[in-house]
């Protein structure tokens, strides 16, 4: 699992964040209230996540449940590749 | 007739009625009035000169209406600012606009931090849940907004007199030769677009919109505005992060219509279970903001039987809207934007002015009570759209002998991407900037979702390196992130004309 959010965290930081240092971003932050990621930036992330992890998301899992934290997103992978 | 008579009306008629749904929000029509009294109480005391500048930084919906009433109501002019921003943009748009105020979410508190100091025009600032000044806020006129947006008790004062003629808004748009301009809107231009679009969208006090778009951007604004002066109410979501969310709540709210650009239906098709879902209650959704496929308004017309769809067309110098297809021509003509709204009258020109035969392809011309005021403190650039024929829109389009429009082409390389227009030079500039960078353009490349993505295409200094992700860093920290490219492409030299002007339609064609 932490590895899963090491990867994650590494994602967000090198397509969204840049300049961010590592403080910047708890693993229970918002993307959506934190204005992390935007509409587009969940695309790319939807896409990210499908060729790294070898799994499908499905459009009824584009939620904030289970994308809109680095923690969601682990468990959402733990979920999905278990 | 001024801006904040719609609210005036209907707050004394149902004052008790929802005005503004979002998360578990729910404020009527008599609260957002009483907050915006308040908010101007207090600039009246403030002694701002009429006609001064409110600035609005705020993604929160209550804020943001009841700042731009409350500024509208004390004499003053809205600039409503781009939330995605950089200290860069923001400190622009507050000097080029001469803010004499600034109304903020606390989210945007480092920002703040870093571009007060140096925003002199201002006088006074409000930011929300915070008591103490902010930090730079220096000797400013302070105010905690949140008390001030929740204290019901300011008595219905004599505000500053202004007259329909007097600016209302300033509303920023990308221009392709550098810096943003602002588009100058008397209060009679957008009550005059308001009424209009009322009207052929035949909106009333029951209709519920889904708000996605932005208030800040003209189409978002227009949304907001005819939905408040029908009596209607606004559903709001406007992160458009989570498609499925959108939908949920527009089942929910039993919301009556949805507007959107090409890829806000885009991203509903692709990326939601849209499928899944039936909408009752749903009566029409619009479309502007880009040229949508057909393809794409076929589509629609399958997930959204029995839904009226209104293909739109405009640009913020008119306040918003100049035509719309009725939903009645849109199987026969899915690729025409119609004809014009009522009030407005389009005409296609050629260059010497004179209107093109039938069937040749012209630049849409408009004339009607919508048309802006002209580009702030820009007179060069005012006078060279706002010609004795009308508002040269840049848009070339034709005319079928039924006098439907199409578009044929911009004459701008404006770059359209989601709901953002985007002007290639202040990326380039930016780019420019980068130490191993010798040449740079930015062009749209077509986009599924997007409808068009940036591409820069960079030419380096002879011996220097400098990889995609060091250049997309640069980026990062000089512009808001809707403005950073997509991709980079190197290449050894920009394609030229004879004259020396890069060939931007050739850089369309590279492959990456």
């Amino acid at each position: 699992m932490s590895e899963t959010v090491n990867t994650i965290r590494r994602f967000i930081f090198d397509n969204f964040l840049f300049d961010a240092g590592e403080d910047d971003l708890g693993n229970d932050d918002s993307f959506l209230e934190q204005g992390i990621i935007d509409s587009t930036g969940v695309l790319e992330l939807v896409e990210w996540l499908e060729e790294t992890f070898s799994i499908s998301v499905d459009d009824e899992e584009l939620i904030p449940e289970n994308l809109d934290s680095v923690n969601r997103l682990a468990a959402y992978v733990a979920r999905k590749t278990a | 007739m001024l801006i904040p008579d719609f609210l005036i009306g209907r707050a004394a008629r149902n004052p008790d009625r929802n005005v503004l749904l979002y998360g578990k929000n729910r404020i009527t029509y008599g609260r957002l009035l009483a907050a915006a009294r308040s908010l101007a109480a207090w600039l009246d005391d403030l002694g701002l000169e009429p006609g001064f500048r409110g600035a609005l930084l705020t993604d929160e919906p209550f804020e943001y209406l009841a700042s731009y009433f409350g500024i509208l109501l004390a004499g003053g002019t809205v600039v409503g600012l781009n939330t995605q921003t950089s200290d860069r943009s923001l400190l622009y748009t507050l000097q080029d606009s001469e803010a004499g105020l600034l109304v903020a979410n606390r989210k945007f508190f480092r920002h703040l931090q870093r571009v007060l100091p140096f925003a002199g025009s201002l006088a006074a600032v409000a930011v929300t849940g915070s008591r103490e000044p902010v930090p730079g806020a220096g000797n400013l006129e302070y105010e905690n907004l949140t008390r001030l947006l929740e204290d019901d008790t300011a008595p219905d004062r004599i505000l500053p007199y202004r007259s329909p003629c007097d600016l209302a808004q300033i509303i920023y748009t990308s221009g392709t030769t550098g810096r943003p301009k602002g588009v100058m809107l008397r209060h009679v231009n957008l009550v005059a677009n308001t009424r209009s679009i009322i009207e052929y969208l035949r909106l009333g006090e029951n209709d519920r919109v889904m708000a996605v778009l932005p208030f800040f951007y003209s189409y978002g604004n227009s949304v907001m505005l005819t939905h408040i002066a029908a009596g209607g109410s606004l559903v709001v979501n406007q992160s458009f992060m989570y498609p499925n969310v959108i939908l949920q709540q527009m089942v929910e709210h039993r919301v009556t219509g949805f507007s959107g650009v090409p890829s806000s239906y885009a991203i509903l098709l692709s990326r939601s279970a849209i499928e899944t879902f039936t909408f009752p209650d749903l009566r029409y959704i619009t479309q502007a903001g880009a040229a949508m496929s057909p393809a794409l308004v076929h589509k629609l017309k399958k997930v959204f039987p029995g839904v009226d769809i209104f293909i739109m067309y405009g640009q913020t110098e008119a306040s918003a809207r100049l035509s719309y297809l009725d939903p009645g021509e849109v199987d026969k003509r899915p690729d025409s934007i119609g004809k014009a709204i009522p009030g407005v009258e389009l005409q296609l020109l050629g260059r010497d002015g004179r209107p093109v035969p039938v069937g040749e392809t012209g630049e849409i011309v408009a004339r009607g009570p919508n048309v802006m005021a002209g580009y702030w403190q820009r007179p060069e650039e005012t006078s060279a759209v706002l010609r004795k024929e009308g508002l040269w829109t840049g848009d070339l389009a034709r005319q079928d002998d039924e006098g439907f429009f199409y578009i044929v082409s911009r004459k701008s390389d404006i770059i359209k991407s989601g709901s953002h227009r985007i002007g290639p030079k202040e990326i380039e500039d930016t780019i420019a900037g980068h130490p191993a960078v010798h040449e740079v353009a930015v062009v749209g490349i077509p986009d599924d979702i997007l409808d068009e993505r940036i591409r820069a295409c960079v030419v380096l200094h002879h011996g220097a390196s400098c990889s995609e992700k060091e250049l997309l860093k640069h980026c990062r920290i000089e512009l808001p992130a809707y403005k950073v490219p997509q991709e980079v492409v190197f290449l050894e030299q920009l394609p030229k004309t004879a004259t020396g002007k890069v060939k931007k339609s050739a850089l369309k064609g590279v492959s990456t």
